[in-house]
């Protein structure tokens, strides 16, 4: 089992920048996207989401399996959500909406809306996580906690979040030890497709020893804590974050992106669902 | 009650002790995340990590269960490859099911200062709750989807998560309590 | 070499503490005087209070341990309850009992900036102090390596130098060999040395007294339960100390043998008669065999062609640095691991024939830390786990448990069915660990690191009730305790590099001395005094039996020496090199 935090895009263009850099934009363009409705301007802001994913680096080959999971959770949400809409939207209510067909055994009608809507909110989420994903390869795990702190988390929160990646790896391995102990008692998690309530509390074996070690183990970690005198002061952090000019440009291109937008939003002009022309069509026939 | 450990401090001290509780609890929600039991039938997969969530929460206060919460799933994203704050809102969520359960002691109180039984089935019951409010803010999803979608679509799709959450909550939590609360008083200060 | 001081780093005057949930004191009217300069050594017996007394001299009683405390603890003249963890921090450094725990940074960078980051220190000046301090523990190697990924020994040295950083003037050291190999323990018994030279002062505790005096201390301080038995300078000390409670260097035995000092041997510390018949010859096929085993960890390489023949009916020991691959070589064994090349067989058949679960009804394995596997609400629902993943049949149930709780000797414990095994104490857990180990009725038994945060007596009396316990037909150990596995064993496996250096009976093995220390392993004084006294014949003898023997020749007299620890049963299988 590797848990171990994946930083693949190590000297990448993204990965050179101050990690407070791929934290704040994904707040900014979160933002961005919920201001757009219009597939036209979404596809701009896919682009945008691409190009900088790319400047990543990621090699594809380590990552093809994250990314079939992003498309098959983002595909359910939206089915099931295109699905309930019933041909409807929130805002076009069914008799005013072009029904297409109606589906064979739900009996929930599709309208041109509905599609256009489903293939939109694809897209949004899809730009969303595109550029949440570099945070995953492209910022090295020991710069989370002085990045946090630096954009206001309390010091010791930061540092929890240092210690939580200490912890990791090796709480990982007492679990693998944990797994190990109990497979030679003759336990296998994975046989018996018994009910699923007792393949639930067929976890305890495993998950019990290895939660109560951890807690039980924390008492010298605390007290080493305490005689280094931790949280008694303001503290200095060894790893020292700036932002240059590449760093501040890039900031500024996603505010400046998220700017425009939302005057757009406000103008009317992407908010509003686009629905495919070609699609009326189909249902006018 | 649970938190005897840290009987002294208050509900709302930040020790080194909540520091390293919270990165625990975090770490392993994050590990045992990868751990998951398919509900036949659906899409959604009972999690057993996620009791560990209410559990800090309802052992070590509000701080740590918030901390192990949203943290925790930050950190089962940054490990699955999804982005620590791509689903910044079910973070949330999660810290936020940990905080509630972390206040047991001012809802629960008959529960929290009984016997250890009461104390497991307090931690049950208390999970619960939290699992249920807290996962309310998941309601977030709507602002992406902006009131386009019809509440059916996504309260359905939720529903499942949460069931399937409150599951694990129910039969793991009490489970834990038993197994720590013996523990505790062997050690600790 | 203490040097002329201002006054004493730390004064501990009539110390009494109890912890808040205790019933009476951990430790009892303690006085002592540390002086810059002075190394004083702390030993003691498990649970006899010395891990308290350090929380007494670093403040974390009574800051953060909360309970009844009479008498004063001053640190630089200024009695501890008067001053902040974190002006005692600038004075008193400590390094816990486990490496593992105190480490807190996730590189070993972090780990070491920790302490000053704390204090506030500018960034410049710990950058500075960070490579002097590699420079001086000598870990500038480790430098940028992720703290996970450092051997124990490593990681004993990284916490160690983590306190360096602080620069405080005594260092309070909990027994930092525990786990080491010889080599390195000798490594950071220099860099401690070396502290109190240049003036600062060193306290530690540690249950290897012969190694621990390497340091020199100037004076010892002996607890028995809570209480000082003993204080002041080492020759006095090893006239009272009792070697069956802290490891003392054999001239000591011996002088006590020759004075008589010697208390007579007691049940159960002589070896135990054979349970076992002897292999009948070499060609039975044995009981584990490795043949030319690859294995890795990750995308690691661990195990590079191990080749070893361990048998039926003896009992084997594997000595080796941390990191060699002692353990990954049991967990490819028991299919935990795969390999990667090579092939494993049991009895003359293929492992990889067998499950895990069917190999464990061959094997008991005892993992290192007992309560890593240890989850069920009651002693008895624990120890029935196993049979009934097995689908044994419940009516043998009872008896099962009986039988077992008796021959680990839990069964005097009241109420022990009931109990919650994670609420045990570390030796009760790790009797439940065996015997959790035998419900499976293996007709083998593998210990990893059975010593291990033990004291000496207790991990000598733990091994010799596992020796003795009936049906067993041989047993493999790995440990870091030289004499305990050269006085137990029959055989030694030396391990090094993922490899099987040397694989012989134990004085065969040790006469080697380079190929001895190439394994970090160190010559104790029990080995050369075997050399001295010992014969072949006979194997080799633990301290006591030898000093014996050697009075006993001295006098001219023969025989009335009883407890010879010789080879019970030879296994001739002893080829793959
Ligand atoms: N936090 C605690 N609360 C209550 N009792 C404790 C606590 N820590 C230790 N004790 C008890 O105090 C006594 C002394 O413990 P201590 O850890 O000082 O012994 P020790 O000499 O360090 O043992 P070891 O050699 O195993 O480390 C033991 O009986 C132990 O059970
Ligand atoms: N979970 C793990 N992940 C990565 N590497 C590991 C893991 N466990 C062990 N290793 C590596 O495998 C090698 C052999 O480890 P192993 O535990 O077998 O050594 P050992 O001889 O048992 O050491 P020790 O005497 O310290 O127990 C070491 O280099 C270690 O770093
Ligand atoms: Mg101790
Ligand atoms: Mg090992």
């Amino acid at each position: 089992m590797n848990i171990a935090p994946r930083y693949l895009g190590r000297g990448s263009w993204l990965a050179r920048r101050d990690p407070r850099v791929l934290i704040l934009i994904v707040a900014l363009f979160i933002f961005t996207v919920l201001q757009v409705w219009d597939i036209r301007f979404l596809l701009v802001l896919v682009v945008v989401s691409v190009i900088y994913y790319r400047s990543a680096g990621i090699p594809w080959r380590y990552i093809r399996r994250n990314w079939t999971v992003v498309f098959v959770f983002i595909g359910t949400l939206v089915v099931v959500n295109a699905i309930f809409a019933g041909g409807a939207t929130a805002e076009i209510p069914l008799e005013d909406a072009h029904v297409i067909f109606t589906m064979p055994i739900l009996g929930t009608p599709m309208s041109a809306e509905s599609i256009s809507l489903a293939v939109t909110l694809f897209l949004r989420y899809l730009a969303m996580a595109t550029i949440g994903f570099p945070v995953a390869f492209a910022v090295a795990p020991a710069d989370f906690g002085v990045a946090f702190r630096r954009l206001g988390v309390p010091e010791k929160f930061a540092f929890g979040i240092d210690l939580t990646f200490r912890f990791l790896p090796s709480l990982a391995a007492d679990f693998q030890t944990t797994v190990d102990a109990q497979r030679i008692r003759g336990f296998d998690w994975s046989a018996g497709a018994s009910g699923f309530l007792t393949r639930l509390r067929r976890s305890t074996p495993v998950i019990v020893p290895t939660v109560v070690n951890a807690i039980a183990g924390a008492e010298d970690t605390i007290d080493a804590m305490d005689l280094r005198a931790f949280g008694t002061g303001p503290r200095t952090w060894l790893r020292e974050l700036r932002f240059d000019r590449t760093d501040r440009l890039t900031l500024l291109a996603f505010a400046v992106l998220l700017a425009v937008f939302t005057v757009l939003g406000f103008a009317g002009i992407t908010s509003e669902l686009y629905v495919f022309p070609f699609l009326l069509d189909l249902a006018n026939r | 009650m649970s938190t005897a450990t840290m009987s002294r401090n208050s509900l709302w001290e930040v020790s080194s002790r909540v520091i390293v509780y919270s990165a625990i609890g975090a770490a392993l929600y994050g590990i045992l995340l990868v751990a998951q039991v398919p509900i036949p039938g659906t899409t959604v997969s009972v999690r057993p990590a996620f009791a560990l969530v209410p559990f800090f929460g309802y052992a070590f206060g509000p701080i740590v269960g918030f901390f192990t919460g949203l943290v925790g799933n930050g950190i089962g994203d940054q490990l699955s490859g999804w982005g620590a704050l791509t689903s910044w809102n079910w973070s949330i969520a999660n810290g936020l099911v940990g905080l509630i359960a972390g206040l047991a002691p001012m809802y629960l109180s008959r529960w929290t200062n009984g016997s250890l039984r009461d104390r497991a089935i307090g931690g049950a019951i208390a999970g619960v709750i939290a699992v249920i409010i807290g996962f309310l803010f998941t309601f977030t999803d709507l602002i992406i989807q902006a009131g386009q979608v019809t509440v059916g679509g996504v309260t359905s799709f939720y529903i499942t998560v949460v069931v399937a959450d409150i599951i694990a909550t129910a039969i793991l939590v009490p489970i834990l309590v038993y197994a720590w609360e013996p523990v505790k008083d062997r050690l600790g200060r | 070499m203490t040097q002329p001081a201002p006054g004493p780093l730390v004064e501990v005057d009539g110390l009494t503490f109890r912890y808040r949930r205790a019933s009476d004191p951990a430790i009892r009217d303690i006085s002592l005087t540390i002086a810059p300069g002075e190394v004083v050594l702390v030993a003691g017996p498990s649970g006899c209070g010395k891990s308290t007394l350090i929380r007494a001299i670093n403040g974390l009683i009574p800051h953060a341990y909360p309970g009844e405390m009479s008498g004063v603890v001053r640190v630089e003249g200024r009695p501890t309850v008067d001053l902040k963890l974190r002006d005692i921090a600038l004075t008193v450094g400590t390094v816990l009992q486990d490496p593992a725990k105190q480490i807190v940074g996730a590189t070993v960078e972090s780990e070491l900036a920790f302490g000053p980051e704390n204090l506030a220190t500018p960034r410049e000046d710990i950058r500075t102090r960070l490579r002097e301090v590699a420079a001086q523990a000598g870990i500038e190697p480790l430098l940028g390596r992720e703290t996970s990924a450092l051997s124990g020994g490593e990681r004993q040295l990284v916490a160690v130098a983590g306190i360096l950083m602080m620069r405080p003037r005594l260092y309070v050291v909990d027994e930092p060999l525990a786990n080491l190999d010889p080599a390195t323990a000798a490594r950071l018994l220099t860099i401690l040395r070396t502290l109190a030279d240049a003036g600062d002062a060193v306290l530690i505790v540690e249950h290897r007294v012969e190694e621990a005096l390497h340091l020199r201390p100037d004076k010892v301080l002996y607890l028995e339960e809570g209480r000082t038995r003993y204080l002041g300078p080492v020759e006095g000390f090893l006239r009272i100390a009792d070697p069956r409670t802290v490891k003392l260097p054999f001239d000591v035995v011996l002088a006590r043998a020759r004075t008589g000092g010697l208390a007579p041997p007691v049940e159960g510390r002589a070896r135990p008669e054979p349970t076992a018949t002897p292999l009948p010859d070499a060609d039975a096929p044995a009981r584990l065999e490795f043949r030319d085993v690859h294995a890795s960890i990750g995308d690691h390489p661990v195990l590079h062609g191990v080749d070893a023949r361990l048998g039926r009916a003896e009992i084997v020991a594997m000595l080796g640095p941390n990191g060699s691959g002692k353990t990954t070589a049991f967990r490819t064994a028991m299919r935990l691991l795969p390999l990667t090349s090579g092939s494993i067989h049991v009895d003359g058949r293929d492992a990889s024939t067998r499950s895990t679960a069917q190999l464990a009804t061959t094997f008991g394995y005892v993992f290192q830390s007992p309560s890593q596997m240890l989850f069920a609400p009651t002693v008895r629902d624990e120890l029935l786990f196993g049979p009934k993943n097995l689908g044994h049949d419940p009516g043998t149930f009872d008896a099962l448990i009986e039988d077992l709780l008796t021959r680990t000797a839990l069964i005097g414990l009241e109420d022990i069915h009931e109990r919650p095994p994670l609420a045990l104490s570390f030796g009760q857990q790790k009797r439940l660990a065996l015997a959790i180990a035998l419900s499976l009725r293996p007709s083998t038994l593998i210990l990893d690191e059975p010593s291990a945060g033990q004291d000496h007596r207790t991990a000598e009396a733990f091994l010799s009730e596992v020796l003795a316990i009936p049906g067993l037909e041989s047993i493999y150990l790995v440990t870091h305790d030289v004499d305990l596995a050269l006085t137990h064993a029959d055989r030694i496996l030396l391990f090094r590099d993922g490899r099987i250096v040397a694989d012989g009976l134990p004085q065969e093995v040790i006469t080697d001395t380079d190929r001895w220390t190439a394994c970090n392993l160190r010559t104790t004084s029990l080995m050369a005094a075997n050399a001295r006294w010992g014969d072949r014949e006979q194997g080799f003898l633990d301290a006591e039996t030898l000093a014996r023997r050697a009075v006993a020749r001295d006098r001219g007299v023969q025989g009335g020496v009883e407890g010879g620890t010789g080879s019970r049963f030879r296994d001739v299988s002893t080829e793959g090199r």
